[in-house]
């Protein structure tokens, strides 16, 4: 009954955040100065051509009224125009796209499979080996392997992901010509390609993420350690491999799984440098070109899209925090 | 993109392959100081044309335009292999650009006044779905671009067609008067205006033909019907273009195209570093291939130390106009011999230095675009490429100015920065304090482009004509009707004498006369000091090491993706 009722307000509150986000990027877009009527006209565009295009793409309504219209077009979908001239944008329809000629849908469907192969193999890349080296930095606390392990982390912080891509390309594409140095091959047309054109990027986004969990499991695992429940385990002669293993850890994890949920639902909004660096077309390089291009539609539909995964993510960490601790 | 690239007028991309060519102002990315060794520009070309392989474009774009409506593709770029036009450039690796017969027979025929234009189709020219050509096709192309869903391309005939006021395309059964096609082989257009530069109008991609009656505004782009002499296999956005040959195409009657690869692969969305990079390093599969993008600096410097690559570059020999444009409706400026001044006091070598160097910019004081024809090559404002910092402050005395201070609007990418900086240090040299504004170009193009005059005295902004007329160096700059509503006279200069001498070129037919008219209103525009002169960009491109007949000529500043071919 408490869960039912906290699921319902969740639930509610998910839909209330994005129709704020919703409407909120629908109107900064159309205030910013670019105009996309003026843009699709093309050169040399005259006033009653303009006037055209407006109409066309449905600008000249009042932005109440072009929100609407975009909200019923997720449902219903939208028709720009009439007969062999019409431009149809099918439900769920996030918005067309006139630089692109694609329905904004379709192309966050062609380019999410991108994202998501990225953000899932990184993510659990980064998530083992973070917290497998914060760990033994906790156990081996002053040793050496200790401080090599968080001056590694150190330089995974502070590298921006561009240099370490494009290092990684450098040394093991051009120099050891061991790895691909980009594209992206879909998982069905061939699993090893797949995966071997994968690992230069997932290495590159957990070297830097990884390092995070590393210092994270580290402090918390130490802490941990410290702790009455700890000593009181090891007092009654618990083996040490489950006082870390089940009594420590599980504590740690908790602001890791936090962490770790907020970052994949940000990842899967889009590995921008990332998928730009490899020459892979996903979310990011989808959203970086529409912002280069003032291409609107492209940018609210992606936006609303990465709030919808922030949202869940957060959903999801506060499911698993209940499962974690009872106490929440 | 995308990329710090640079755009002026039209406000596209980049790269040569997908994108707009226009007003492109592509700088590139920042040409750091490679030192002053420069680059043949015609690096590969020459060799008898071989047929066969596959030859590989990398691209930044990642999307890519393959409804001639809504193209802004150069004539002998991406578009110029997938389509044809009534007519086509020449371009030669030395001596100005030509306009040639491509479906027509001629580049035209004109009536005594210029304002009504006749072409006669060839014979053997198909679709890549075997239809001949005919001229109801060319006219239904020409119409599309009129629909509201596909008015994004390039629109010089759209205002230069009769009676196509409040036409919006050919979907609703509506046909244009003004375009008549007699027969199958005959097309006429009724202009609103004599006008010379029509056969260059009709060269412009957005001018192919298009299978009549039978090319959906939605979808048509997605399975285009081409003329040219390949066709697309398949499309992926963001991942890759493949062009297989048409097989209805013939060699025969396009004798300006050389169709040489059997199979064109465009590499999308790639980084212009590792791009760079894949080409110096001249692996198995890059060999085959060329860059699309310019060259980013970091590369260019490496190049420039590596003679067996350096073999490889072609660098542009100059093309797209840098220039401060000088608000004429400014209080500020309407002292002549201020503006006088401002020509005298720019240091050009500090400008070329924060381009990137001699192989990134070479010093401008015209208008018109090297590489078109009938330009002339003047300097009204003799100084040294470091200026003349006397007669600047000389004048400037005379006018009794002290303790002025300028805004300048720049776009907020590096090398704009660099360019104004550079300006700025010009003009402080002679007691004229310049402060920036960097924008981000929405906001840099809504300033400048708007109706309201005021928020800028000078404008740092650059350009590149869509077709290698002088009238694109001009007319769309300087001309008082391109003044705000989005246009690009961002000096707003009106005057009526210039004007008068535009008008009176457009509507002279003889070419070699309009050509001696164009010059003069360059220097007829530079002479009210409404423009300062600044750099003519240069672009440099990679190709592998088995690409052939590569070569930029003097205008556009872009490889001929036409004549390229692979050695066998």
């Amino acid at each position: 009954m408490k869960l039912a009722r906290f699921l319902t307000l969740r639930f509610v509150g998910m839909i209330a955040v994005l129709l704020v986000v919703s409407f909120a990027t629908f109107v900064v877009f159309y205030i910013l100065p670019a105009d996309p009527a003026r843009m699709e006209c093309g050169h040399l565009c005259t006033a009653g051509q303009l006037r055209q295009v407006r109409a066309f793409m449905g600008l000249d309504k009042s932005v109440w009224r072009q929100y609407l219209d975009f909200i019923v077009g997720i449902f219903d979908g939208r028709t720009f125009g009439s007969g062999k001239g019409a431009v149809v944008c099918a439900a769920p329809c996030l918005g067309y796209s006139f630089q692109q000629s694609r329905s904004v849908t379709t192309l966050i469907a062609q380019t999410f499979p991108v994202t998501l192969s990225i953000a899932v193999g990184a993510a659990i890349l980064w998530l083992i080996s973070g917290v497998v080296a914060g760990m033994v930095s906790a156990l081996k606390r002053g040793r050496p392997i200790d401080r090599a392990l968080m001056t590694t982390s150190i330089v995974g912080i502070s590298a921006p992901s561009y240099l370490v891509g494009l290092l990684g390309i450098l040394v093991f594409g051009f120099k050891l010509k061991l790895l691909p140095t980009g594209e992206y091959v879909p998982l069905l047309q061939s699993p090893l390609q797949w995966a071997y054109h994968l690992i230069l990027p997932w290495c590159t986004l957990a070297f830097i993420s990884a390092a995070i969990y590393a210092r994270l499991t580290r402090s918390q695992m130490l802490e941990a350690l410290g702790e009455d429940y700890i000593r009181s385990a090891r007092a009654r002669g618990l083996r040490e491999r489950r006082v870390i293993g089940r009594h420590a850890l599980h504590n740690v994890m908790i602001p890791v799984i936090t962490v770790f949920g907020l970052d994949v639902g940000t990842l899967l909004g889009g590995a921008v440098i990332t998928e730009k660096v490899f020459s892979m077309y996903g979310l990011g390089a989808l959203l970086i070109n529409a912002v280069q291009t003032t291409d609107l539609s492209v940018i609210s539909g992606v936006t609303l899209i990465a709030a919808i995964f922030v949202v869940l993510a957060n959903f999801v960490v506060d499911l698993t925090y209940r499962l974690l601790d009872p106490r929440v | 993109m995308q990329r710090s690239f640079r755009l002026s007028g039209h406000r596209r991309r980049a790269s040569a392959g997908a994108l707009s060519a226009s007003a492109i102002v592509a700088l590139a990315l920042g040409l750091s100081a490679c030192g002053s060794s420069t680059s043949q520009s015609a690096s590969g070309a020459g060799s008898s044309s071989q047929k066969g392989g596959t030859l590989t474009i990398y691209d930044s774009d990642s999307t890519f335009a393959a409804d001639p409506a809504k193209s802004w593709s150069l004539a002998i770029t991406s578009m110029g292999l997938l389509d044809r036009r009534l007519t086509t450039w020449k371009v030669s690796s030395n001596g100005v650009t030509k306009v040639v017969p491509d479906l027509a027979t001629t580049t035209g025929t004109p009536s005594d006044d210029g304002q009504v234009w006749t072409y006669h189709l060839k014979s053997g020219i198909y679709f890549s779905n075997g239809k001949p050509i005919t001229s109801q096709d060319v006219k239904y192309g020409i119409e599309r671009t009129y629909a509201p869903a596909l008015s994004g391309g390039l629109n010089y005939q759209k205002g230069l067609i009769a009676g196509t006021n409040g036409y919006n395309g050919p979907f609703n059964g509506k046909q244009l008067s003004s375009i008549q096609t007699p027969d199958a082989k005959t097309i006429v257009f009724h202009l609103t205006k004599p006008y010379g530069d029509w056969p260059w109008v009709v060269s412009t991609t957005s001018m192919a033909p298009v299978p009549d009656g039978d090319a959906p505004a939605a979808t048509f782009g997605n399975h285009p019907v081409t003329s040219g002499p390949y066709a697309v296999q398949s499309y992926t956005t963001g991942r890759s273009l493949v062009l297989v040959r048409n097989k209805y195409w013939r060699q025969s009657s396009d004798p300006n195209r050389s169709a040489g690869p059997s199979r064109i692969d465009f590499v999308l969305n790639e980084d212009p570093t590792v791009e760079a990079q894949t080409l110096i390093a001249d692996g198995t599969a890059a060999s085959d291939a060329f860059g699309a993008d310019f060259v980013p600096p970091a590369q260019l410097a490496q190049i420039e130390n590596n003679p067996s690559v350096k073999a490889r570059l072609v660098t542009s020999s100059a093309s797209p106009l840098e220039y401060l444009a000088v608000n004429l409706r400014s209080t500020k400026l309407h002292s002549s011999k201020l503006r006088d001044a401002l020509e005298y006091a720019i240091n050009r070598k500090s400008v070329v230095v924060a381009s990137g160097g001699t192989i990134a910019a070479t010093p401008a004081t015209t208008l018109i675009t090297p590489g078109i024809a009938g330009r002339v090559d003047y300097n009204l404002y003799p100084a040294s490429n470091t200026g003349n910092l006397t007669k600047a402050k000389q004048l400037l005395d005379q006018a009794g100015i002290h303790n002025l201070t300028l805004t300048l609007a720049t776009e907020n990418d590096p090398v704009s920065l660099a360019i104004s900086e550079a300006v700025q240090q010009s003009y402080k040299a002679v007691g004229i304090n310049v402060v920036l504004k960097p924008l981000s170009t929405d906001a840099w193009t809504s300033l400048v482009t708007g109706n309201s005059a005021s928020g800028y005295d000078l404008a740092l902004t650059s350009w590149q004509p869509d077709f290698p007329s002088a009238m694109d160096n001009i007319e769309p700059l300087f001309d008082s009707s391109m003044i705000g509503n989005g246009n690009f006279n961002v000096s707003r200069l009106d005057d009526p004498a210039v004007d008068k001498l535009i008008s009176k070129a457009q509507g002279t037919i003889n070419p070699t006369a309009a050509n001696a008219l164009w010059a003069q209103a360059d220097r007829a525009i530079v002479a009210t000091g409404a423009v300062v002169p600044l750099v003519y960009n240069r672009n440099s491109f990679l190709r592998g090491s088995n690409v052939q007949n590569f070569y930029i000529g003097e205008f556009p500043a872009y490889p001929v993706y036409t004549a390229v071919s692979l050695a066998q």
